[in-house]
């Protein structure tokens, strides 16, 4: 097959066509949803990653497993990328969009050995996920406001349930609901409510255990004041945030200063000084008492802080100055200049808090910000045996605060245990037989090809997966079929005991965007690997003048 | 459980890098115990009054000694990824609470290795996971509750007791007291009461100053600070009572601009301008701080010779170049402002804070001491007949240090010698017996776990392990009042820690178990280890290959 392409082509490579490529990229697809698939769920186990240096992750999100592996597959990129997708749009639910797109291929790939045209698949794909999400949103999923908070806690549980701070879930949950709540901001304009979660600023200190994680109301900042002589702690506090240094002003690199008189020469090395000094004269002026800086602070300027008992903090983050800079209201300068080109510092540019203060956390120092006037900030210290551990902690945390944010921005949930996979594919299947035409098979094999999800959830649980499956499904006909029996569609599994329950009861719930996005994302992924039919893959071209990069 | 390999089709088919190697199920979670396993043999001996100290040679020839787990694990590359974890839990406990790094490594060992039995009859990971934290959690509220008791920070005898009790099974427990008086005068020094909170900086104001020679009973504190430094001129007073102190950082030498600025000279006169300007700039300087009329100068850079002249005329006394972090102390004993400029200089910059300023020449170098008995920063001055011996008294003092400290911040005591885990195992083992299902038998193995601890101390010390054990874990079950009793790590037999007086602080044996059954639950959770994934992008990685 590839051998005798070989010829035609005019550089050297190999091609790969028809059914052999397509086998070989649901292979691979497969190989790769094989990977995360022991992290789902949450009896899910976590995987240790070691790179080439020997430093060494462990995780259980299926988005940074698979950023981490080096996957040299083509199809297995795509499944890479999807994920990455998945992680950017919704935060969770990485790794069973992987799952779900690679069940999609490998069942597609049946029907085409089948003699179905790959079209024909795609098209069922296509409208089985149009149907899916219609009947998601319509039937499957309930407003927030119906349980109140406690849904939004058991969101975040059930998104943290198959993580490393699993166990801690009451602990966690509760803290990652209020730190969303607590950046919550009203678009003046038009109304609408958001959640930055990026304003929540997770910092990790290893020491203690993870209960002692903490979230604290305010920014906290990972510096110190920048002498000793500072303040600790500033009551009712005027911020201001600088994006340049304040050290002694110098030339720019190959800018040389000439100067014949050698008076001059003291003038300059003064005048260096004294520029920085103006500087910082116009900023404690127009009374600023905490200085945040992306820059360093000469030892040569502390002295005037110390003195105005102003505390000075240097090389704080961008990002971090950033986000302070709006919760307290602040500009974030990055020059002095105005637009007449002389130097100055507005009150109008400090941002307010009622306290800046400096605590010790484990061996290392941090800056708590409180009270900030513009809008509340939070940030969460994790606190756990090691680095390693932290890391995750924080993956984790992230993934439950998007997960919170989601619901909260899109106010529905749907209930998680299999439940929905479950109830499409009951939905599904009956739908496919109103179809007359070939897209019925794939319509039957997408409904067919979610139900991976449950049947990997009982699977990791070391349950039977065939039994459980099945009794869960027929929940979901007779709630389907009887309208009376319309309470049996939160029937999920309970990985626990082996058993199915009611899921919405039991508290597992997702956000229904979470869902929809993941259908979705899996659908297309698998359409653009389905629609592939050829593989040509050119031999790296022979570097010319000697070998530079290698790769 | 479906975990297939990839490539199972038959035919080839490159998924992942070829450099990538993948191990998965059983196999990764006995790898992981192994390696735990392995790390707590290593330093299992250095635990308890019996230790032995551990020689450890780098690739550059240097050596150290010690019996402190933190620094023997810190010397140790490994390969394993299981087993770097484990040594990060050394460091962790270290900076938590300086001190419990062996018992710390040694109980992981030990809880991990029990989790293997459960593995091996099938139990599911995040079952046996569960169990163990809900152990800890028992644990924790056992140990704060029923088998600790508080004291009385300003009681020093009863810090002395604990101290004691830390430094027994450390090198310097021959100077036992000596040891002990010293770290309980350090903190108080250091000691600042702020609003209600007690802030004790060890590593900001309490300098451990190494001195080779003498022997180790001249070990002391000093109440202010020590520097390896001597004046820089000769003529220069060695010796001033309430001196007035300018602290700097600042060069008093001629020093050119930030710019690169260069200087053409077409006259011959101008190089003689240029030399009188640097003359005058430096005249200057000192004419600041002469002005103030102070006795002593000390600056974190250099001093010129010029300008040494000039101060030595004015008979003020000047040492330079000064650490940052020694000049940050000395201002906390002067009350004195760090200037950074001379022409900032000013009446109130002035520290007045010390009462004496004394060079000593100890050995052949000279020493400065500045003093003050009101001062809250403290410097150990340690002397001792080798450098190696030194090192391993200052590792000993810092945890000594962070024993008083602990204490200070959460006076409460639980008893050493293994009591206190005996004590939670007993009472583990009882609770474990009311829980339901699978779950009480990893529950009761975290209590048989920590019976490592006085398992240990007896095995170190030669005695018989089985008989003591035994023994103590009837003294145990006899009567819930005997949860004092343990092992007397000399000797090997039971005591109670009341009679023997070996308490340990609250917080370093939480912090233990915490870390240790923490790191355990994350290990356990691992079924996957992929080795040699991408860091840098470019160039295939070596095979990593996985030991043990």
């Amino acid at each position: 097959m590839a051998a005798a392409a070989e010829s035609i082509l005019a550089l050297t490579g190999k091609r790969t066509t028809g059914q052999s490529i397509r086998s070989q990229n649901v292979t691979a697809a497969v190989a790769i949803a094989n990977i995360v698939k022991s992290s789902l769920g949450p009896v899910g186990l976590d995987k240790m990653l070691v790179d080439d240096v020997g430093d060494v992750i462990i995780t259980n999100d299926g988005a940074t497993i698979l950023k981490q592996l080096e996957v040299e597959h083509p199809a297995g990129k795509v499944l890479v990328e999807l994920a990455q997708l998945q992680d950017e749009e919704v935060g969770d639910g990485t790794t069973s969009v992987v799952i779900v797109a690679a069940e999609l291929l490998k069942l597609a790939d049946e029907l085409v050995k089948n003699k179905l045209h790959p079209t024909t698949v795609i098209n069922g794909f296509r409208l089985a996920c149009k149907e899916s999400v219609k009947y998601l949103n319509e039937n499957l999923s309930f407003p927030v406001e119906e349980l109140g908070r406690q849904s939004l806690i058991n969101a975040a549980k059930t998104s943290m349930s198959s993580k490393i701070i699993g166990p801690d879930m009451d602990f966690f949950s509760e803290m990652v609901v209020e730190a969303t709540e607590l950046v919550k901001v009203t678009d003046s304009a038009t109304g609408k409510i958001t959640y930055p979660i990026k304003a929540i600023n997770v910092l990790k200190a290893h020491g203690k255990s993870a209960r002692e994680s903490q979230l604290i109301k305010g920014y906290a900042l990972n510096c110190t004041v920048a002498c000793q002589g500072m303040p600790l702690q500033i009551k009712d506090a005027k911020i201001a945030c600088l994006d340049f240094s304040l050290q002694k002003a110098k030339m720019h690199l190959g800018i040389s200063v000439v100067v014949d008189d050698p008076v001059k020469l003291e003038a300059i090395r003064r005048e260096e000084f004294d520029i920085v000094k103006r500087r910082i004269e116009k900023i404690l002026a127009a009374g600023a008492n905490v200085v945040l800086t992306s820059g360093g602070i000469d030892d040569l300027c502390l002295k005037m802080f110390t003195e105005a008992g102003a505390m000075g903090v240097r090389r704080c983050k961008k990002s971090d100055l950033k986000r302070i800079a709006k919760a307290t209201g602040a500009t974030l300068t990055s020059s002095l200049a105005n637009l007449e080109g002389e130097e100055t510092f507005d009150a109008s540019q400090l941002g307010h808090a009622e306290e800046v203060v400096q605590q010790r956390i484990s061996d290392d120092e941090l800056i708590l910000i409180r009270g900030t006037k513009a809008r509340t900030a939070s940030s969460i210290i994790l606190r756990g045996a090691n680095d390693t551990m932290l890391d995750e902690m924080e993956r984790s945390v992230h993934d439950s605060l998007c997960v919170v944010r989601r619901v909260l921005e899109s106010g529905r949930l749907v209930a998680g245990g299999g439940a929905v996979e479950a109830a499409l594919n009951v939905y599904l299947e009956s739908f496919a037989t109103t179809l007359s035409s070939r897209e019925q098979l794939a319509v039957a094999e997408f409904a067919q090809a979610l139900l991976v999800i449950p049947k990997t959830l009982s699977a990791n649980a070391a349950r039977d997966s065939t039994d459980l499956v099945a009794k869960l499904r027929a929940f979901h006909h007779k709630a389907q079929q009887n309208s009376k029996l319309s309470h049996l569609k939160w029937a999920g599994l309970d990985l626990e005991n082996g058993e199915v329950r009611d899921n919405k009861e039991a508290g597992i719930f997702e956000p229904s965007m979470s869902k929809v996005k993941s259908i979705k994302f899996a659908t297309e992924a698998a359409i653009t690997i389905l629609r592939i039919d050829d593989l040509i893959k050119l031999d790296k071209e022979e570097p010319r003048g000697g070998d530079q990069c290698g790769a | 459980q479906g975990s297939k390999m990839m490539g199972a089709g038959g035919q080839p088919i490159i998924v992942l890098s070829q450099g990538t190697k993948r191990e998965s199920g059983h196999q990764v979670q006995i790898g992981n115990i192994t390696a735990c396993k392995t790390i707590a043999d290593v330093i299992r001996t250095s635990l308890g009054p019996r230790a032995m100290l551990k020689m450890l040679m780098d690739p550059m020839g240097g050596i150290v000694m010690t019996n402190d787990g933190n620094a023997i694990l810190r010397e140790i590359t490994v390969k394993h990824p299981a087993a770097k974890s484990m040594i990060d839990i050394a460091r962790t406990q270290d900076e938590e609470t300086g001190d419990g790094t062996t018992s710390v490594i040694v109980l992981a060992g030990e809880v991990m290795s029990q989790a293997q039995q459960f593995l091996e009859q099938k139990i599911h990971p995040t079952i046996i996971i569960q169990a163990y934290r809900a152990a800890l959690e028992d644990a924790i509220k056992l140990a704060e509750e029923k088998f600790s008791r508080s004291i009385d920070v300003n009681n020093d005898e009863e810090i002395k007791t604990v101290v004691r009790s830390c430094l027994g099974t450390k090198m310097i427990s021959k100077w036992m007291d000596l040891a002990v008086d010293i770290a309980l005068n350090a903190v108080k020094t250091i000691r600042v009461d702020k609003g209600g909170v007690n802030e004790i900086d060890i590593k900001r104001y309490c300098r451990i100053e190494k001195i080779p020679g003498g022997t180790i009973e001249d070990c002391k504190v000093i109440k202010g600070v020590i520097l390896n430094k001597d004046v820089v001129h000769a003529k220069m007073r060695r010796r001033i009572e309430n001196p007035r102190v300018v602290l700097l950082d600042c060069n008093l030498e001629y020093k050119k601009g930030e710019s690169q600025t260069s200087l053409e000279i077409v006259r011959e006169e101008d190089i003689s301008k240029i030399l009188e300007q640097e003359e005058i700039a430096i005249r200057k300087q000192c004419d600041e701080i002469i002005a103030l009329k102070p006795d002593l100068v000390f600056t974190e850079k250099g001093v010129s010779d010029l300008a040494q002249h000039f101060l030595l005329k004015a008979g003020i006394t000047v040492l330079r170049r000064l650490k940052k972090t020694d000049n940050n102390r000395l201002a906390r004993v002067c009350n004195a402002r760090i200037v950074n400029d001379t022409c900032d200089l000013r009446e109130d910059d002035i520290g007045t804070g010390a009462e004496l300023f004394e060079i000593t020449k100890i050995g052949d170098e000279y020493y400065t001491y500045v003093t003050s008995s009101k001062t809250t920063a403290c410097t150990v001055c340690l002397r001792g007949p080798s450098k190696d011996v030194i090192n391993e008294v200052e590792r000993n003092l810092q945890d000594a240090l962070h024993v008083v400290r602990n204490v200070m911040l959460n006076p409460r005591l639980v008893p050493g010698g293994g009591a206190l885990e005996m004590a939670l195992a007993h009472a583990l083992v009882e609770k474990g017996k009311s829980i339901e299902g699978v779950r009480q038998f990893p529950y009761k193995a975290v209590a048989r776990s920590l019976e490592v601890i006085p398992r240990t101390l007896v095995q170190n010390c030669g005695g018989s392990t089985i008989r003591q054990l035994t023994a103590l874990r009837a003294k145990h079950a006899q009567s819930a009042d005997n949860w004092t009793w343990g092992i007397d790590g000399c000797s090997g037999k039971l005591v109670d820690m009341k009679e023997l007086g070996i308490w340990d602080p609250l917080s370093v044996r939480i912090q233990v178990l915490k870390t240790a059954v923490e790191t355990s639950v994350m290990l356990l959770r691992i079924d996957d280890i992929v080795s040699g994934t991408k860091k840098s992008s470019g160039g295939d990685g070596p095979v990593k290959e996985m030991p043990m």
